[in-house]
């Protein structure tokens, strides 16, 4: 799915404000790059230092990212978490990722995003609970697992002892209707 | 700490502190304070519900499960489907995790949300990761919240825009860049750039005629923009750009006390 490029997917990528920053034809501040992923500060942060982690290829939902992709992209995520850290000297750092118009995604580009925090700084990532029944909770439970069953998990990756670098993983195989149904929540972002 | 606790949820309260008098309670913190990092990790995970959520002691409604990694429904949640992911070993914050260990908490992560995307028809995923008290976190066991959601579900995660001068950004991205290592250089000013919006409208205008090939399109007269990476204000991206009025003006350095990484893995452990 990602090395066959459709038409579309190139239209979106060329109009793609941050494929553009990416390419440097838009200016940026950029305080991360390699071959994938760019990290760049948020001209209008919710706090100085807001700063989000791009993959370079054009991609719209982390569902579409391959998995080593996914791994690098919350690695340096971290490594960006870490520095504001050490050099803001904040009290906590949020990794955010607002996946779907529903969730908040305003530009067609998946990204992580990695925002400092300190108490009372306006920014909400925090929920009140709702209660659900137990019938509710097993049924989620139920549907989830059969779902997350269905899909699998791709053993490329090792979490430990594999040493260095993941090897790249495979990319979940998809079929086709299941990506046109998830690619239909981000069309709908201007 | 435990004062301002939100009460949340419910399997991210501590129970070493439940039903303590105050005396108890600092008893309890003077023993923490003299605990040797080894001994202190120990104790945090004798405390940590989700440890014992790990080991079975504590019963959940498990989704997933390997080696290293398992993810639960969050009996609290903020939507149906509120997925926790949780490495199984006892960590505070995601900075003390190996990069390997990151790589495959979330790859599940990815595969927890495509799941949910699909048995839940939900419009959209959140993944939310909260390093200290500052940021939300109530549980002292790193995890990664997988959050649904629908249109109108009565979630807010507020993310204001603030202002920031140029030149504190600047000094900023200098720092982090340094930091990481990247050596990531800034290219000196071009003598003119094209303003952005007039930039957009040519792309799209071609776009429009269906010239495909618009993405290497030099927006005005010269070539150099496309090395172009600098500080000009004015050519603050639209999508970004906040409405005026209510600036507020911070600057990178707040002066608040130096807090360091153990401090906040720390602090959520005691």
């Amino acid at each position: 799915m990602i090395s066959q490029k459709s038409w579309a997917d190139d239209m979106a990528e060329q109009s793609c404000l941050l494929c553009s920053i990416i390419e440097g034809q838009v200016p940026s501040k950029k305080i991360y790059e390699d071959d994938d992923l760019v990290g760049i500060l948020d001209f209008n942060g919710a706090n100085p230092g807001h700063s989000f982690v791009l993959p370079k290829q054009h991609f719209t939902i982390l569902e579409q990212v391959p998995n080593f992709l996914v791994g690098k992209m919350f690695n340096v995520a971290n490594r960006i978490s870490s520095a504001i850290f050490d050099v803001l000297k904040v009290h906590g750092t949020n990794l955010f990722v607002a996946n779907g118009v529903a969730a908040g995604q305003k530009v067609a580009h998946c990204m992580v995003q990695v925002i400092p925090r300190l108490e009372k700084d306006g920014v909400n990532m925090s929920w009140s609970p709702k209660q659900l029944s137990e019938e509710e909770m097993s049924t989620v439970e139920i549907k989830l697992k059969d779902e997350i069953g269905k899909i699998g998990l791709a053993t490329e990756v090792k979490p430990k002892g594999s040493g260095g670098e993941p090897k790249a993983a495979k990319v979940f195989s998809e079929s086709e209707g299941e990506d046109n149904y998830l690619l239909k929540q981000v069309e709908r972002i201007p | 700490m435990a004062d301002d606790k939100e009460d949340g949820e419910a399997p991210n309260e501590q129970p070493a502190q439940q039903g303590m008098t105050p005396e108890q309670v600092a008893e309890l913190q003077e023993k923490i304070k003299n605990m040797s990092p080894e001994e202190l990790r120990e104790f945090q995970k004798k405390q940590c519900i989700f440890c014992h959520i790990v080991s079975g002691k504590v019963q959940s409604k498990k989704i997933f499960e390997d080696d290293s990694t398992l993810a639960i429904l969050d009996i609290n949640p903020a939507n149906p489907g509120h997925v926790l992911v949780l490495p199984k070993e006892h960590y505070s914050i995601m900075p003390q995790l190996s990069e390997e260990e990151i790589a495959h908490l979330f790859m599940v992560v990815k595969t927890i949300s495509n799941g949910a995307l699909r048995a839940l028809a939900a419009g959209g995923v959140n993944v939310v990761v909260q390093n200290g008290i500052a940021a939300g976190q109530k549980a002292q066991h790193f995890m990664v919240h997988i959050i649904p959601r629908k249109d109108n579900d009565g979630l807010n995660f507020e993310l204001p825009q603030k202002e920031i001068s140029d030149e504190a950004l600047e000094a900023l991205r200098v720092k982090l860049a340094e930091k990481l290592g990247s050596g990531v250089k800034q290219i000196p000013l071009a003598p003119q750039r094209p303003k952005m919006k007039e930039f957009l409208q040519k792309k799209a205008e071609l776009a429009q005629k269906g010239q495909v090939d618009v993405k290497g399109v030099s927006p005005q007269p010269d070539e150099t923009i496309v090395e172009v990476n600098d500080d000009d204000s004015d050519m603050k991206m639209e999508k970004w750009k906040k409405p005026k009025g209510a600036p507020k003006k911070r600057s990178s350095k707040e002066d608040k006390d130096e807090i360091s990484l153990d401090d906040i893995a720390k602090v959520l452990g005691g």
